[in-house]
């Protein structure tokens, strides 16, 4: 039982020389204060650490090009809708501790209610998650929440811009709340053994799959229109949290994750 | 002395009374306008996007007329280049214009255009901002999950017209302008080479509306 926990653990720590080296790296050129729109553009921009942040970028970009593209591809042709929303279905209701954690940690009764309830009808009637019936029958609608967001909530800033390879977007704050997400996660507690770890890794990789699924069609655009991508994904992605965290309306589904492109899970499913 | 004090007193005590009534009502005016105004265009672009009797080309020529009508290009397009306007030249301006307006038209009826079987209504949530209105819609296609875009209409010269579209909590108008900037920056400030790279990119839509 200890065993597991300290291996998340570092994986978790593994975020951290990470990070320093991103932020030790290149940094880009802070505009005098002769030239204050250059300045305030700077700014608002939040990526000081922009040029480790584009190199980053060209590395996830080939990443993604050969290898998480091509699979999300391959299990969208594969695996038919129904199968793939009984999936996405079972990642949101496994997500259930850390989005019920989260809206009590932010002082939200009703929505962490609806968390709550939303898990024992889908755990039950559901049959393990696979159809959520909270909302098809009972009209009761998936939320996300992330630790991000309540440090957020809290008064934490969200640091400066980070791009990090396969996790995607984020920032200090989000990126820390990723991992107190995963280390709070009760079921990263039990057991130990090849099953076990094969069901945490499974459902890593599921949740890697299923995101970038929901995301082929967004990031194709992206990367068709944009004349930028790199500063187009770190725009929208600063929004959409900004959107998230002020729950004005439900951007984000319950099988979203709190950094990176981690919220694209059923991104298309929106309030209604 | 004081008598007219006391008028002043009054008649501001009045006036803000009949403001302070007349302000939500007009408000609730302005999105009943707005509000109407994208559900007829809504109307028009669905219309034109499921057109069964016409191909694709002529859906989507369709469609480009109806955006042009309704969307404020001139504005959204100087809010994109932002503080860059100023920089460029009257004749880089208006080149920029020409291009954003064909940019925007281009990318937005490509993406409707493929939208068959589209089918659109008015949300929930319609709320007055401070300078224009805020009007949710919820777009539904077959075999997709339906999703939400709201649409910033302000008023211009009296007629409204759409200046943002907003899906899951991003603006098209502040990604759009976040990347041109990015684009101008990265190349030393030069606005000359924004309209370089968005002439190339109009001539790759060209190429690919053609290979349809």
């Amino acid at each position: 039982m200890r065993q597991p926990i300290r291996s998340r653990l570092s994986r978790a720590a593994l975020a951290a020389p990470l990070l320093a080296a991103v932020l030790l790296a290149g940094c880009a050129t802070r505009p005098p204060a002769s030239d204050p729109e250059a300045l305030a553009d700077y700014q608002q921009t939040n990526d000081p650490a922009e040029p480790t942040n584009r190199r980053l970028y060209a590395v996830h970009q080939a990443i993604d090009q050969y290898a998480l593209r091509p699979v999300a591809v391959g299990y969208r042709a594969v695996v038919p809708q129904p199968v793939r929303s009984g999936v996405r279905n079972v990642l949101g209701n496994l997500r259930t501790p850390v989005i019920l954690a989260n809206d009590m940690l932010q002082g939200e009764p009703r929505r962490a209610g609806d968390t709550l309830g939303r898990f024992v009808i889908n755990s039950t009637l559901g049959v393990a998650g696979i159809f959520d019936v909270a909302e098809s029958w009972f009209g009761v609608r998936g939320h996300a929440e992330d630790y991000g967001q309540t440090l957020a909530r809290w008064g934490v800033g969200e640091g400066p811009y980070l791009f990090i390879p396969v996790i995607g977007p984020s920032n200090p704050r989000d990126l820390v709340g990723f991992g107190l997400g995963i280390v709070s996660d009760p079921l990263s507690w039990f057991g130990q053994g090849a099953v076990v770890d094969g069901l945490v890794y499974g459902r890593a990789g599921m949740t890697v799959v299923d995101t970038r699924e929901s995301l082929i069609d967004t990031i194709d655009d992206v990367n068709r229109t944009s004349l930028d991508s790199y500063s187009t994904l770190r725009s929208a992605y600063r929004q959409r949290r900004a959107a998230e965290i002020s729950n004005a309306g439900e951007v984000a589904p319950a099988a979203a994750t709190s950094t990176g492109f981690g919220v694209g899970t059923g991104m298309d499913q929106q309030r209604r | 002395m004081h008598d007219l004090d006391r008028r002043a007193l009054l008649g501001t005590a009045l006036f803000l009374t009949v403001a302070g009534l007349a302000g939500p009502a007009m408000a609730q005016a302005d999105i009943g306008r707005a509000a109407n105004f994208i559900q007829s265009t809504g109307q028009e672009l669905v219309a034109a996007v499921n057109d069964q009797t016409r191909d694709i080309a002529a859906r989507r020529q369709r469609v480009a007329a109806v955006l042009r009508r309704a969307v404020d290009v001139e504005s959204v397009g100087r809010f994109i280049l932002g503080r860059w306007w100023r920089q460029a030249s009257p004749q880089e301006q208006q080149e920029y214009l020409k291009l954003f307006e064909e940019t925007l038209i281009r990318n937005l009826s490509a993406r409707f255009g493929e939208y068959q079987g589209v089918r659109f209504a008015l949300g929930r949530t319609q709320q007055r901002t401070e300078d224009d209105v805020l009007v949710n819609t919820v777009i539904e296609r077959p075999n997709t999950a339906p999703f939400s875009l709201d649409w910033r209409v302000a008023e211009i010269n009296g007629q409204p017209k759409i200046v943002d579209v907003i899906a899951e909590g991003t603006s098209l108008r502040l990604t759009q302008r976040s990347e041109y900037s990015s684009v101008i920056q990265r190349n030393n400030g030069s606005v000359a080479a924004l309209l370089t790279a968005m002439r190339g990119q109009i001539q790759q839509l060209a190429q690919r509306e053609q290979g349809r």
